[in-house]
């Protein structure tokens, strides 16, 4: 099928493994992200909050920086479990934004033209094309939770006396765990609503809904019933009580936690619960064609 | 021994409650193959069963040997589809859309990208490639369909409807083309279409459907090579001394109701033998059609036989 000989020749070439083929999606998607300029700037403003935690840390370990500044050791945080929850959480609220804008567009617009039947009719499952737009934000989140956050465990631990890293290396269970239940839990949700909504700014809103109006809803069944397990719809506050267990704190940077309220296991419960009932819907809205019941 | 492209056995789909495919039997073993019927007939569910898209609920349907159901990856490597639909990503620059859909079929990032602009010179959309595939025209967009199912090479083409929206100029070049990437390779075609022309043009079997039933499996090349020719005669006078003459010349004649003789003549009777025949026996030819059998007559024979209501041949 040469251009200059305008005929149509069959393709012998070598191929691609399968098992990657979702990651072309990945990259299709990014490349057209790296597009946006407003994209740009919540990405950078999405790791800003990095450089001054590092700052912080440098100062922390840094005696010489703390004369200078005329700053006493007393007058500085511990660069302890409670400072890593404090990242974490700052972190995973940018993570939240960056995905309310990143997330809605992602399946939509494949869907508004009715493009779900060519990648389907390809050696490529629903499963692969899930994946291939569940790396997208599995790797933009990641770039700006756990990443980050374990950059900065490396800088302290790199700064701090010798014993400091292998008495808290236990942490890095907790960042990588709790941030990537809320990544999966994040993507999956914004994934869902993307198959679903087509319009970006509502698609946004809805998200915005699904965190805030079951949380509102939850705390009026606490009011009316004397109970707590109303916060289960509190996505955030489950969230955060993971957190809080996983770092062995009682209070963070946007309040103190109840761990007796709920089980943290419940929390668990509560967020894989919400994975998998975007993946149901995800799985009902994912089809090359319609079947109409009848 | 080659498979046959396409074996349908005992095939029937269900889409919610009501059944759309009812037990359909067949062998196609031709290189393309037309498959027509009526709206709804169930064309477009058979293509999206044979993709995979659709899971039978008894039978089996295998293209080149490979099930469907079971070997559905497998079968889907092979395949290049244009779907009926408007199918695009409308932000995305014609080039780019190929490309990105050839990388999905496996072909690297490099070779894609060569393929997707062969494809779109290839089917006369070389100066639209870097356009949004969302500003194109209908009939562009339908180029651009057949561009992204050809990229990557196939060794099956499913084009359906692939002539919708499209002026007849556009329609031309499009049923020029499709004959022209079924003549340059190996590459096996199946076409579905309510318009006759498109398959008489581009098909050598067709496979008629009617109300989710097989109405008719027929090969077009042994029909053509059959090469019937056809007269409808309106006559009044002694028919059937007028129909044993003809008989006696290697006609075979059917004679109906109000002096109506349909008459197949070999190729060695000329209509003059006719006209001299009438004449010796005192007959009037009050009216005479003569033609070949066309896919038209297929297609409508098809359609009023009630005969083939239970899906086999």
């Amino acid at each position: 099928m040469a251009v200059y000989k305008r005929r149509y020749n069959s393709y012998t070439g070598s191929l691609t493994s399968e098992w990657s083929r979702f990651f072309v999606l990945t990259r299709y998607a990014f490349a057209d992200l790296f597009k946006s300029r407003f994209f740009v700037l919540l990405l950078i403003f999405s790791i800003i909050p990095c450089l001054f935690f590092a700052g912080y840390i440098f100062i922390a370990n840094n005696k010489t920086v703390q004369l200078l500044m005329q700053l006493r050791s007393a007058d500085l945080f511990n660069v302890e479990s409670q400072y890593f929850m404090i990242i974490l959480t700052v972190q995973t609220q940018a993570a939240f934004l960056l995905n309310c804008w990143v997330g809605p567009v992602l399946i939509s617009g494949d869907l508004t033209n009715g493009a779900l039947p060519l990648f389907l009719s390809r050696p490529f499952s629903r499963a692969d094309y899930v994946l291939g737009k569940l790396a997208v934000l599995g790797l933009l989140l990641s770039a700006v939770t756990w990443i980050p956050c374990l950059l900065l465990f490396s800088l302290q631990s790199g700064l701090a006396s010798n014993g400091w890293v292998w008495s808290h290396l236990w942490m890095i269970v907790p960042i990588v765990l709790c941030s990537a239940i809320w990544i999966l839990m994040l993507s999956l949700i914004s994934l869902a609503v993307s198959a679903w909504v087509k319009l970006r700014i509502v698609a946004t809103g809805v998200i915005f809904i699904t965190f805030f109006i079951p949380a509102g809803f939850g705390e009026m069944f606490n009011a009316i019933m004397g109970t707590y397990w109303g916060r289960l719809l509190n996505f955030s506050y489950m969230f955060r009580l993971i957190v809080a267990s996983g770092f062995r704190e009682r209070s963070g940077l946007l309040g103190s936690i109840g761990w007796n309220e709920i089980p943290v296991a419940a929390a668990w419960g509560a967020m894989i619960f919400v994975c998998l009932l975007s993946l149901v819907i995800l799985n009902a809205r994912l089809r090359a064609r319609e079947t109409v019941r009848g | 021994m080659t498979n046959p492209t396409i074996e349908l056995d005992g095939l029937e789909v269900q889409l919610g409650n009501r059944t759309i495919l009812h037990g359909l039997t067949g062998v196609l073993k031709s290189r393309a193959i037309g498959l027509l019927g009526p709206n709804g007939a169930g064309k477009s569910t058979l293509i999206n069963t044979l993709l995979g898209f659709h899971s039978p609920s008894k039978g089996s349907a295998r293209m080149l040997g490979l099930d469907s159901h079971t070997s559905g990856k497998a079968l889907r490597s092979l395949v290049g589809y244009m779907p009926e639909n408007d199918a695009f990503i409308s932000k995305m620059s014609g080039v780019r859309f190929v490309r990105y859909m050839a990388e999905i079929s496996g072909l690297p990032a490099d070779q894609a990208m060569e393929r997707a602009h062969e494809a779109f010179v290839y089917v006369g959309l070389g100066e639209a490639r870097y356009r949004p595939v969302g500003t194109y025209s209908l009939g562009m967009k339908q180029l651009a369909k057949l561009a992204q199912a050809i990229a990557h090479g196939p060794k099956v083409l499913i084009l359906d409807e692939p002539t919708n929206g499209m002026d007849p100029p556009a329609r031309k070049r499009l049923i020029e083309l499709i004959r022209e990437i079924r003549e340059a390779s190996d590459i096996c075609l199946l076409l579905s279409s309510h318009l006759l022309r498109d398959v008489e043009e581009t098909c050598d079997e067709v496979l008629i459907l009617r109300d989710g039933k097989i109405a008719s499996i027929c090969n077009l090349v042994e029909e053509r090579r059959a090469n019937r020719k056809f007269l409808e005669l309106e006559t009044f006078g002694a028919e059937a001394s007028f129909t044993s003459s003809l008989e006696n010349l290697g006609c075979e004649c059917a004679v109906f109701s109000n002096g109506r003789i349909k008459v197949v003549m070999p190729d060695t009777v000329e209509i003059r033998e006719v006209f001299k025949v009438a004449a010796d026996r005192g007959v009037q030819i009050r009216r005479m059609n003569h033609r070949r059998d066309s896919l038209e007559d297929i297609f409508l024979n098809a359609m009023e036989q009630t005969g083939a209501a239970d899906g086999r041949i």
